[in-house]
């Protein structure tokens, strides 16, 4: 084994040498270089939470255009959580134009504990990697090297904590002027053991925040706490089925519970097999729940504590195509003993690239709310109104965010310009996860 | 009340025995075991010289037949006759199922047979780096290109320049409770490696209305408007220098009108190509402007020409411990010296041992420069909203987080069942 090693070594050694006598001048200088760039592939990068500056300044042998139908590659990244805590890269290499006949698909892994260093470097090393076979059909191809350092190290160990990962984490927020201050602690632990046959989520939380207004006639203070512990069970029954079941302990201020104790079976079906869920999923869960909740102050239906069952049904779309992001969600419930108390919440983001420079979002949220069962029996008073300190009578809510995008003008966008920072660089940037 | 506390004890407890578990860490796997298998390749090149691949693909295992090779790849004379060019067809096979390309090579003309024979073997390198890239041994490989090419070097009819159009709206409400806000701006930008210029105009609206329940309501608008303009001329590795101008109208700052003009200067301690690994930047910035109030201020100014300078310190870094952002800034009227504020924000994100890191967030501003201050003061909704701002000789914020994990942190899994987390959305301007 130790002889194979050293005549690999021996071997990288000798290639580096070769490589370096090899590595010929750029053959008409320059203007030679700045010629091959001109004609290098075309790549419209999208990735919205990607460090976009360093992949275009680590990966100088492409040149990267602002609309997707400008390009002769366009490369899709989507992101999936792994069980790991990491994050699993899905990168999709889509030839176009007149690499229509080409496509590739890359996966990177991150780890939980790579910082955003780690990640960046990691990404840009698979970006590199596939798109040589891109790169391979432009002239640029023959500045190209490729260096391998034959490995010392033995392939992966077997993994002792059987898939479980335990995550602690806390956060504190204070924030204030002399007439205001504003103060958020929260605390969660988390047990997973994600696998392919099953999924394991234990968690615990609880969260404070306070704020206080300084007036002429006195401080004004308004707290809201909560505390939750879950649990869920996941079986995989093939591709397109899956069964589990949660339990849930919680309490909360806002929604006047003192303590409020379910347990849920549920069954999911997803219309696209669960191994195309990086790019596409239809989803409907049913889920039918049992729950024991005691109230802090009596509510307006005069109980002051309650056993309900209820049952909800969702249906969730989700779609990454090269046109833009799909996502629809809707969601109804309502409780058995009575079933005029229901809810309906409709969600829906749509962030579309329609034609050449221009792109349209809307993400909307609309909800009917007829199952208000908790809300306190007495008047709210003004500060608990304007602070939001309490859930108050409502039949609908809704939420809207529509915009669009024009662009025009120059398609590359090659150049970072780092100086006077870079802020404020007009457009707008939309970021979906 | 009581739960809460509970909870956190528990929730120390759990810590405490965490920490201990993680002092078990399996150790990594030792050395003896094989390396990772390289890909097998079978290529398909009639009086090809296997002996070059072998010495210029050493990441690949060349095997001598079909059976059991993952890559078939055929190289075979395209094109009419004497053209000298070559076809290169790439077949995944097992598990590279459906995984193929093709690929050309055209000799330079006056290319001896030596460097039609290295060239091919270049291109078949390239070819076979996409399947390498799936296996393990993309761990031990490094792509490297070997010039500088200039991000200039494009043919665009436009010279850089992009323009830019948006319109955005965001509404909520409930029962008792609308907002919404509007935003629309149109920007024109150019960025080249010696000069940036960078303009827009925009305008915004936020609108607010409550209904106490009592049959009395509340409701109000706050808007603003306003056009900026940078232009940055680069001086070599480490200097720059540029002037910023800008119009402005705001009613949460009691500003009618506002007019800036600002001469500024640029030094990096460190060469601006590094910029995405660290900075130390020294931002001196001198500001004329002449303020129309909407109210009477404090000062008893309804007008008023200052003259202020700035000096902003911004020291970045992204390593793989982490990143850090530090700003410093301070800044001060002519007219009036005591007229200053002083700022500084920092974020760091550190990994400090294994799965354990810190994140803190933190700013803190000394105000002494609160001129537009309108003398009739704020009501009681519009503090409460914080819809003005107010008289305040600070503000602060702070955010500090931990994270520790441990346990299969490796784990590649992904499990979409039941959903993984759903989407978050940020939108920013």
């Amino acid at each position: 084994m130790r002889k194979t090693l050293n005549v690999l070594v021996a071997l990288a050694l000798g290639l580096a040498s070769f490589a370096a006598a090899q590595t010929p001048p750029a053959p008409q200088g320059q203007a030679g270089v700045d010629e091959l760039k001109k004609a290098a592939v075309r790549v419209f990068l999208d990735c919205d939470f990607c460090d976009t500056e360093y992949i275009k300044t680590e990966i100088t042998f492409v040149n990267y255009v602002r609309d997707r139908l400008e390009a002769q590659v366009h490369i899709l990244i989507t992101t999936q959580a792994t069980g790991g805590g990491g994050v699993e890269y899905t990168i999709t290499f889509i030839g176009q134009n007149d690499f229509k006949d080409a496509k590739d698909l890359q996966k990177y892994y991150s780890s939980k504990t790579d910082t955003d260093d780690d990640v960046r470097r990691g990404l840009v090393k698979a970006l590199k990697l596939g798109l040589m076979g891109f790169v391979a059909r432009t002239p640029i191809a023959g500045r190209i090297a490729v260096d391998y350092t034959p490995p010392n190290r033995a392939a992966e160990g077997r993994d002792r904590w059987n898939s479980w990962l335990f995550s602690l984490s806390g956060q504190g927020r204070f924030s204030g002027e002399e007439s205001y201050a504003e103060r958020m602690i929260d605390l969660s632990v988390s047990a997973n053991r994600v696998t392919e046959a099953s999924k394991v989520r234990l968690g615990l939380s609880a969260e404070r925040a306070t704020q206080e207004f300084e007036l002429e006639d006195g401080p004004i203070t308004g707290t809201t706490e909560s505390w939750n512990a879950s649990g869920l069970y996941v079986w995989s029954l093939g591709e397109h089925w899956s069964a589990g079941a949660s339990a849930e302990v919680e309490a909360s201020t806002y929604s006047n519970t003192d303590l409020a104790a379910s347990i849920a079976p549920a069954i999911e079906y997803n219309f696209f097999p669960y191994s195309q869920s990086t790019r596409r999923q239809l989803r409907a869960l049913y889920t039918l729940s049992l729950k024991a909740v005691r109230y802090v102050e009596e509510t307006i239906y005069g109980k002051t504590e309650e056993t309900l069952l209820e049952e909800e049904l969702s249906l969730t779309l989700d779609l990454r195509e090269k046109f833009g992001t799909v996502s629809l969600s809707a969601e109804g419930s309502n409780y058995l003993h009575d079933f005029s108390k229901y809810r309906i919440d409709l969600f829906s983001i749509l962030n579309l690239r329609l034609y050449k420079g221009f792109s349209v979002y809307c993400f909307g949220g609309y909800s009917w709310v007829h199952d208000q069962l908790s809300l306190i029996a007495r008047e709210p008073t003004y500060e608990e109104i304007l602070l939001r300190l309490r859930e108050l009578p409502m039949v609908d809510n809704y939420f809207v965010a529509v915009g669009f995008q024009f662009q025009f003008g120059s398609i590359f966008t090659n150049v970072i310009n780092p100086r006077f920072g870079t802020s404020g660089s007009g457009g707008m940037r939309i970021n979906i996860h | 009340m009581r739960h809460p506390r509970k909870i956190l004890a528990a929730l120390l407890l759990t810590l405490a025995g965490l920490a201990g578990l993680a002092a078990a860490q399996a150790p990594p796997p030792g050395p003896g075991a094989p390396p990772p298998p390289r890909p097998r390749v079978f290529v398909d090149w009639p009086g090809g010289d296997v002996e070059l691949l072998r010495k210029e693909i050493p990441f690949v295992e060349l095997v001598p037949e079909l059976a059991g090779a993952q890559v078939h790849v055929v190289v075979s004379p395209q094109g009419p006759p004497g053209s000298g060019k070559f076809g290169l067809i790439f077949t995944g096979l097992g598990e590279f199922q459906g995984d193929d390309n093709a690929l050309t090579f055209t000799p330079e003309p006056g290319a001896g047979p030596e460097d039609v024979r290295r060239g091919l073997a270049g291109r078949i390198k390239l070819g076979l780096l996409r399947y390498a890239a799936k296996t393990p041994v993309s761990r031990d490989l490094t792509v490297r290109f070997l010039d500088e090419a200039k991000p200039t070097a494009v043919n665009d009819p436009w010279n850089s320049w992009i323009f830019s159009l948006s319109g955005n709206a965001f509404l909520m409400g409930e029962t008792q409770y609308r907002s919404g806000s509007y935003f629309a701006s149109f920007s024109a930008n150019r960025v080249r490696p010696e000069l940036k210029v960078q303009t827009s105009v925009y305008y915004n609206q936020n609108d607010t209305w409550f209904d106490f329940g009592d049959g009395t309501t509340y409701d109000s608008t706050t808007h603003g408007f306003g056009a900026s303009g940078l232009v940055v001329k680069s001086l070599g590795e480490h200097w720059s220098a540029g002037g910023y101008a800008e119009a402005e109208s705001s009613t949460f700052a009691n500003l009618d009108l506002g007019f800036t003009v600002a001469p500024a200067v640029e030094f990096n301690v460190y060469p601006y190509s590094e910029h995405t690994k660290k900075q130390l930047r020294f931002l001196y910035r001198l500001g004329f402007t002449h303020a129309r109030y909407i109210e009477e201020t404090i000062y008893f100014k309804t007008s008023e020409n200052l003259l202020q300078e700035a000096l902003t310190c911004a020291y970045e870094v992204v390593r793989p411990w982490g990143n850090a952002t530090i700003r410093l800034e301070g800044s001060h009227y002519f007219h009036d010296f005591s007229k200053n504020r002083i700022e500084l924000e920092t974020e760091l994100e550190i990994r400090i041992w294994r799965g354990l890191s810190f994140e803190v967030d933190a700013g803190y501003a000394q105000i002494h420069d609160q001129l537009s201050l309108p003398a009739g003061g704020a009501s009681y909704e519009e503090i409460l909203l914080r819809q003005t701002q107010l008289a305040t000789g600070y503000d602060y914020s702070l955010s500090v987080g931990f994270n520790f994990s441990f346990g299969s942190t490796r784990s590649n899994v992904v499990n979409p069942r039941f959903g993984n987390g759903g989407r978050s959305i940020s939108i920013g301007m």
